[in-house]
């Protein structure tokens, strides 16, 4: 019996030597560790807890960890600046090199946009966005703060080898990206953790027409239905994305034609709706037909889901011509420094201040967040990752998640409506 | 600070819904430090929670407890809370309860034999969490030796020091 990718991945990263199956507990050996604004707490805090009164003694190679400071650069607070000033001192005195310090931006996107994990690795970060790795077909996934201490002492983890889920995708790319529609319309029909623990390997003749942004879009929302990896294949888009990004050598990971997945799921995207995610859950879907009409106060597109120049050429292009609703507030924040060039080189950038739209520091603020609070009652419509209660300030606001397309046709009407009406 | 799996357990139960998310879980972006944490731990659900918690009372939850992100569970034992027994748990919330060693435990169909308010047995040994009011039980699926061996440790950074002065030592 043949192995799926995950299985393949793994076995090819177990330390002891044999072919993993799903459900085997094993330790693996890792390729890559990113850290990002957390990283002083496996560095420094947990090392102390656990008894290294110097903080952690070494890392296993200062080559494969990558230290990037989102989510806090620029600083908020002096809290903030000191917990930076922190992992500065422990990057040096560990040696490690690659030090993303003074840039903002979204780690997971300043990770593929400088080529920091390739097809066929097992990457670690200590971010749940981490498994959107795979869309490079690289075994990435997120883990927690001490794991990352074991990670950083010694390159190995322990993993138990997932089941795998087959999403075949089939149908026609629109002129628009629908990643956001697909993974919230698959979210509402199976249930916010439908990939709890698995492996999601994505396939179908849709693949091959969707771009690395829609794709990364994809594999980051992997972990809002529980998934440990979401991995694409490796094709010409992936080859074409790495050039000139990385120079070392890779080795794509495929399933074998006869691996036994637990579970295959089948979406032809040509029959999907518009949908949102109404609140306090990723898996509360509906089409957006049926909340049409809502009042709302504040837009965004960003994040590792959706800041890249796709979700904001997509913005522009709606804009073009047109104004966003008087008093919504229109965040988009690019999801790094390089996203943010490109959107300027295209021209994008022009057109969305004088529609109206606010550009914001790339990074993770609008989404975490950093920026754009909601007040008692708020109503806000976004392309970001989550759609908690209380994520954005109130318990009392209410937060939609939607795609790019559908938020900038609610930032330009003030309210929620079908988008592809205004697309006309 | 190591949780002992051998010990069985006994509390009051504050019962939750399914996808409870480390956003109500650790709000730290609100409430950065731990003293804030265990003032607003869980209010999202149940404003009375971190006022009425008591040290030894056990949380039951429904399905793919502790979603969202990479952040830990650790508040909930600060507040004293014994036990988390769950539908299932989210995989990086299970991560985090492995490392941290905070005891975990799933039990499918424990969210239909206990209510809020009622006590719960836990006894992982035995392989079982009952209701000791109605008799009712289900059991508590077991972790594998290396988890167990690293919760015994006190946790992933414990085990991992172990690790790295025997291996320094030879």
């Amino acid at each position: 019996m043949g192995q799926t990718m995950a299985e393949k991945l793994l076995s090819r990263h177990n330390l002891a030597g044999s072919a993993v199956r799903a459900g085997d507990i094993l330790e693996a050996k890792i390729d890559g560790a990113m850290c990002h604004y957390h990283a002083a707490e496996p560095m420094h805090e947990l090392a102390l807890q656990a008894g290294f009164k110097d903080g952690l003694p070494r890392v296993w190679d200062p080559e494969r960890v990558f230290v990037l400071l989102d989510h806090h650069q620029p600083t908020l607070s002096q809290a903030q600046a000191d917990k930076n000033a922190l992992i500065r001192r422990e990057v040096e005195r560990l040696g490690i090199k690659c030090f993303h310090d003074a840039e903002p931006g979204i780690c997971h996107q300043m990770m593929a946009d400088y080529g920091l994990m390739r097809p066929g690795e097992l990457v670690v970060g200590n971010d749940s966005h981490t498994i959107s790795y795979g869309v490079l077909n690289t075994g990435g996934t997120g883990i927690t703060r001490a794991d990352m201490l074991y990670v950083l002492l010694f390159g190995e983890l322990w993993f138990q080898a997932p089941q795998s889920i087959k999403i075949v995708l089939d149908g026609r790319q629109p002129e628009y990206p629908i990643s956001k529609d697909i993974i919230l319309y698959l979210a509402g029909k199976y249930g916010d953790d439908f990939a709890q623990n698995m492996s999601i390997e994505y396939t179908g003749s849709l693949v091959p027409q969707l771009s690395i942004d829609s794709r990364m879009c994809l594999a980051a929302h992997g972990v809002e239905v529980g998934a440990k990896f979401a991995m694409f294949e490796f094709d010409e888009k992936t080859r074409e994305f790495l050039r000139g990004r990385t120079s070392k050598p890779y080795e794509p990971v495929a399933a074998d034609p006869d691996a036994q997945d637990e579970k295959e799921i089948r979406l032809n995207v040509d029959h999907m709706p518009c949908v949102v995610a109404k609140r306090h859950q990723f898996g509360n879907v509906v089409p957006v037909d049926e909340v049409a009409g809502t009042r709302i106060n504040q837009a965004q597109i960003g994040s590792c889901a959706n800041g890249r120049f796709e979700d904001i050429e997509i913005a522009a292009r709606m804009l073009k011509g047109r104004k966003v609703a008087k008093g919504v507030r229109f965040l988009i924040s690019p999801a790094s420094q390089q996203v943010y060039l490109q959107c300027l080189k295209a021209g994008l950038i022009e057109g969305l201040i004088e529609a109206g739209a606010q550009v914001v520091t790339p990074g993770c603020g609008i989404c975490q967040p950093k920026v754009g609070f909601l007040s008692d009652g708020e109503v806000c419509i976004t392309a970001t990752t989550r759609n908690f209660k209380g994520r954005k300030g109130s318990m009392n606001a209410e937060i939609y998640l939607a795609s790019p397309l559908t938020v900038t046709a609610a930032a330009i009407a003030g309210e929620i409506v079908n988008p592809k009406e205004s697309l006309k | 600070m190591s949780f002992d799996l051998d010990r069985a357990l006994r509390g009051r139960v504050w019962k939750f819904g399914d996808s409870i998310e480390t956003d109500a879980i650790n709000p730290y972006y609100r409430y950065p430090t731990m003293e804030e944490l265990k003032q607003h731990t869980m209010e999202a659900y149940r404003p009375e929670f971190p006022q009425q918690v008591k040290p030894g009372d056990i949380l039951v939850a429904g399905r793919n407890f502790g979603c969202g992100s990479s952040r830990p569970g650790l508040v909930l034992r600060e507040v004293g809370l014994a036990a988390i027994v769950v539908e299932s748990v989210s995989r990086l919330f299970l991560r985090n309860s492995i490392a941290r060693a905070m005891p975990i435990f799933m039990a499918p169909g424990i969210t239909s034999i206990v209510n809020d308010g009622e006590t719960l047995e836990v006894d992982y040994p035995q392989g079982t969490v009952r209701n000791p009011a109605t008799g009712a039980s289900v059991a508590v699926r077991k972790f594998p030796p290396l988890i167990e061996r690293i919760v015994a440790s006190g946790g992933l950074p414990e085990f991992a020091r172990q690790r790295y002065l025997a291996e320094t030592a030879r």
